[in-house]
């Protein structure tokens, strides 16, 4: 443990930020700790230490569906914040139209594009096709026979194979895709060949492609990629580009000055060589692109893209598995039912069961209640180790003890340790306040 | 290349002194993160990667799988003394375990899942050394309808667990199943039993599902039943250790739970619930008392225990060989190598031998160091179950709640834990087993997946889970389990096959 606390200091700020106060930034990652938009987040943290543009630096978490509750949250927590940035990425804008949220990109700031990464379409090395024109004939002919493994359904894949399909003339609802959570398992299925061809990022296909598991048709980039020798689609006669790019946004109600410290903070970050470096390590292409232009380009994203997702949303009603589950769930707890009241008929019959007149102890089970009902309320308000306290000392007031001093003590002794190790042995922050 | 040589050079890497320092701290946080409900080692080792970038890979990566192995140890032990599985791969360890520790063989049970975890990790850590290439061709082989199949397989198993009365734990069942159908349709990504609430579009989270029922429902039903008749709890009856018969009712567990779990750990879509399950089945069939089932029996703790370390050693074999990530941590473990611009693949073997053999050498390190610091903790983790039952209760309550808020630090999953432990009392209060509920909010959603890949990829051709020889021989042998009850009665002349 001392070696990690060793290793946190080294990450501290050297340097004060070159040009007015130092910074306290707050950077907003609408997804769990290891996905492409928390490695941004995290690895914009380092660069903006090390090259000291700001002063602390803070990565929040805010997973789920597809960033949208990110977004909700970093408009209602954020709005007028000078000093808080959102990333966000191209599933963000699918994932708003699919989920009809009400917050949109419309409604915060345009800062910067930053990095991307180019998609590739790969089939097995056993596989019939040996080109992009060899495969799309065989998907226009018969457009199910060809079965796109990819990401998570209104991911960037499926954003891939959709526009293709667009392309090409294939209608919307005959394109097979099936989608894999992560790129695991989709590389599996097309090293397997259970699938007919499998689209993910360049980069978690390259080592199959290079050592000839994998044959890569078609590379979504508008020109070569230095050092990879796949063809674009551009050059097979197929207008189609596609980056699965991150960016970031500030929050609604920034004024002007504000805006313009936020852009002039990210190129800084962005030409720097620290962020340079990373970029390599992680296989991220360079597309920096300004604010204005950045938000030109949400727009044009927007419209190509959510005509997309609503084009597949075309199964209304319900699906057959749901409705077995549904009616077979039904039909159990009707039999269950049935089986109760029979078994309490029976009971009434010979009344001589131990434990038939159950009494429910309400005083009990209200307090504990009481106690997890406290615990909710109050652990973002006051904080913690308070809201922990409180639930203790009431679970074991529920429990019978009755010493409410004693108990109070113990449970803030175990809230602190628990806290301690939370804050500073896994760096996750929980709520602090008034006992910090 | 020779293995062994290759296998004692990578023991001349992990034990030198700073790398056995990186394998205790990862060990030690393993442990921890085990312990608490809904943070687990890939959250962890996520957390960690921009602070171990400047420390040197191997170290790094010693340290990583150090709380990989570690996790599984930890979370078991929160299974068996509090009921309160810490992470999915020991809800199992739950069922059999906690019963034990109620009747005062909780020394037993965690002795049974230290010693379980401990040999069938080194185990599979060989598996992963010498068949590793082998394993990985065999396991690109199986597709959806072999997965979907395994699935049922794994049904069936544990179909028992259903509890006395089978109408109630097909309720039970398909309560599961409907939770594990709230969130995004996997095929289209529409919204399911969601009723326009964002937060559920992510689905139900098992480990918060199971914490909620097993440890939150369970003390609301144990507060509105006190001052009625009580169970007793007994911290400890006769040796903390384990018993003569206890080492012989374990020890074949422990070699089928890793013959099950290595192998489905190193599958693509194997994952490390599932071997649990089939364990826990298997056990079950081929005990000598089967009736205590479910009274604590400690084959049901031993064969899963080494079943989720066999497979998390299992999950690094195609890691390593494919650069293919098949578990969560492995995700984030690709994401490390490739920070330190390392590509897992047929090629890291050949270009960097001292990492690898490194980290392999370094698990059976790790493997025996966890035996070493758990063995001597068992007196001391049982002596927890003498805590007064209202400050044990508080203690519980305190974890639980601190492990649902901190996944994604949202009030959400906190009320979520609630509403799921309310739904556990109703259960409990009717009558109603808990485990099925876990078994198809887990299971469900796994299968829906499979079965709708292999009908999609043969265009809504059933027949195709019955084209090919595996999926035909699981499904047929997931039916006969299923029927055997009814074949038993049906053809009278019944040997003595108990």
């Amino acid at each position: 443990m001392a070696a990690l606390v060793a290793a946190l200091s080294l990450t501290a700020p050297v340097l004060a930020s070159a040009q007015g106060e130092p910074r306290d930034l707050t950077i907003a990652a609408p997804a769990a700790p290891g996905g492409g938009w928390d490695q941004t987040a995290r690895v914009m943290q380092q660069v903006l230490r090390a090259t000291g543009l700001a002063r602390s630096v803070q990565v929040v978490n805010a997973p789920g569906a597809a960033g949208t509750i990110g977004l909700a949250r970093f408009v209602s927590a954020e709005t007028g914040n000078g000093d808080a940035l959102l990333v966000t990425g191209l599933v963000m804008v699918s994932g708003i139209a699919a989920n009809r949220s009400p917050v949109t990109l419309a409604d915060v700031t345009p800062i910067a594009r930053l990095s991307g990464e180019y998609e590739v379409i790969v089939v097995p090395a056993s596989s019939p096709y040996r080109s992009l024109a060899h495969l799309l004939a065989a998907f226009r002919a018969n457009p199910g026979a060809v079965a796109w493994g990819g990401g998570s359904a209104g991911g960037t894949d499926e954003i891939l194979v959709r526009l293709l399909a667009q392309r090409v003339g294939v209608e919307p609802a005959r394109v097979n895709y099936v989608a894999y959570p992560g790129g695991g398992q989709a590389l599996a299925s097309v090293l397997g060949a259970h699938v007919s061809a499998a689209v993910s990022g360049l980069g978690e296909f390259a080592a199959h492609i290079e050592s000839g598991g994998l044959r890569a048709l078609a590379v979504s980039a508008p020109n070569r990629v230095p050092g990879v020798s796949i063809p674009t689609f551009r050059e097979q006669g197929v207008e189609l580009e596609l980056l699965n790019w991150r960016g970031l946004v500030g929050p609604p109600g920034l004024s002007r000055a504000e805006r313009r410290e936020l852009e002039d903070l990210v190129r800084r970050m962005a030409t720097s060589d620290e962020w340079t470096a990373a970029l390599e390590r992680n296989g991220w292409a360079d597309i920096y692109m300004e604010g204005e232009p950045f938000g030109r380009f949400l727009i044009d994203e927007t419209a190509r893209v959510a005509p997309l997702v609503a084009s597949r949303a075309g199964r209304g009603g319900w699906d057959s598995f749901e409705l077995a589950v549904l009616l077979g769930g039904g039909i159990a707890l009707a039999a269950a039912a049935w089986r109760v009241r029979s078994e309490r008929r029976r009971a009434r019959g010979e009344p001589a069961r131990e434990d038939s007149p159950v009494r429910v102890n309400l005083a009990a089970l209200g307090v504990l209640a009481l106690a997890l009902a406290t615990d909710l309320l109050l652990i973002e308000s006051a904080g913690f180790v308070i809201a922990s306290t409180l639930m203790f000392a009431l679970t074991a007031h529920a429990f019978g003890s009755r010493h409410p001093a004693r108990d109070a003590l113990i449970g803030l002794a175990l809230a602190a340790l628990v806290y301690a190790g939370f804050t500073c042995g896994l760096g996750i922050a929980l709520p602090g306040s008034v006992l910090g | 290349m020779d293995v062994l040589p290759a296998l004692a050079e990578g023991f001349r890497v992990a034990l030198t002194p700073a790398h056995l320092g990186w394998c205790f701290v990862g060990v030690c946080l393993g442990t921890a993160v085990g312990v608490l409900p809904g943070i687990g080692p890939a959250l962890t080792v996520a957390l960690l990667l921009p602070v171990t970038l400047n420390v040197e890979p191997t170290a790094a990566f010693i340290m990583f799988a150090g709380i990989y192995y570690g996790a599984m140890y930890g979370g078991s032990t929160t299974s068996i003394l509090l009921n309160t599985p810490g992470e999915s791969a020991t809800i199992v360890t739950a069922l059999e375990g906690h019963r034990m520790a109620k009747a005062g063989r909780g020394g037993a049970a965690l002795a049974t899942a230290a010693i379980g975890s401990f040999v069938a990790g080194t185990l599979a850590t060989l598996g992963l050394a010498m068949a590793a290439p082998l394993m990985v061709k065999l396991a690109l082989g199986l597709g959806p309808a072999e997965y979907f199949a395994l699935i049922l397989l794994a049904f069936a198993a544990v179909a028992s667990l259903l509890g006395d009365s089978t109408a109630k734990g097909m309720a039970s069942l398909f309560l599961g199943l409907t939770l594990g159908l709230v969130g995004l349709d996997p095929r289209d990504g529409q919204a399911r039993l969601t009723f326009g609430i964002p937060y559920l579009l992510d689905g139900i989270d098992p480990v918060i599902a199971a914490v909620g029922l097993f440890a939150v429902g369970e003390m609301l039903y144990l507060a509105s039943r006190l001052g009625a008749r009580e169970d007793e709890l007994v911290p400890l009856r006769g040796s903390l250790w384990m018993t003569r018969e206890e080492w012989s009712r374990s020890l074949a567990p422990w070699l089928r739970g890793t013959a099950i779990g290595f192998p489905l750990g190193a599958l693509p879509a194997g994952g490390s619930e599932l071997p649990t399950f089939l364990s826990y089945g298997l056990e079950k069939r081929l005990a000598r008392r089967p009736e205590e089932f479910g009274r604590g029996a400690i084959e049901g703790v031993a064969g899963p225990e080494a079943a989720n370390n066999a497979a998390a050693a299992g999950t690094l074999v195609p890691l390593l060989t494919l650069g293919l990530p098949t578990s969560a941590t492995a995700a984030v473990l690709l994401a490390a190598f490739q920070q330190y611009g390392l590509r897992p693949g047929p090629l890291l073997f050949e270009h960097q031998p001292a990492l690898v053999w490194g980290v392999i050498a370094s698990l059976f390190v790790g493997n025996t160091m966890l035996l070493l610091l758990n063995l001597p903790l068992v007196g001391l983790w049982v002596r927890l179950l003498a805590v007064p039952r209202p400050l044990l209760f508080g203690g519980i309550l305190v974890l639980a709640t601190v492990g649902a808020y901190s996944v994604h630090g949202s009030r959400a999953d906190l009320a979520l834990l609630c509403a799921i432990g309310l739904l556990g009392l109703a259960l409990r209060g009717g009558g109603f087993p808990l485990a099925p509920v876990i078994i198809g909010l887990l299971l469900g959603p796994m299968a829906e997946q499979q079965l709708a890949r292999a009908l999609a990829i043969a265009q809504g051709d059933v027949t195709t889970l019955l084209a090919r020889p595996v999926p035909a021989v699981l499904l047929a042998v997931a039916v006969l389990i299923l029927a055997r009850p009814v074949l038993a009665t049906v053809f009278r002349p019944r040997a003595a096959q108990g």
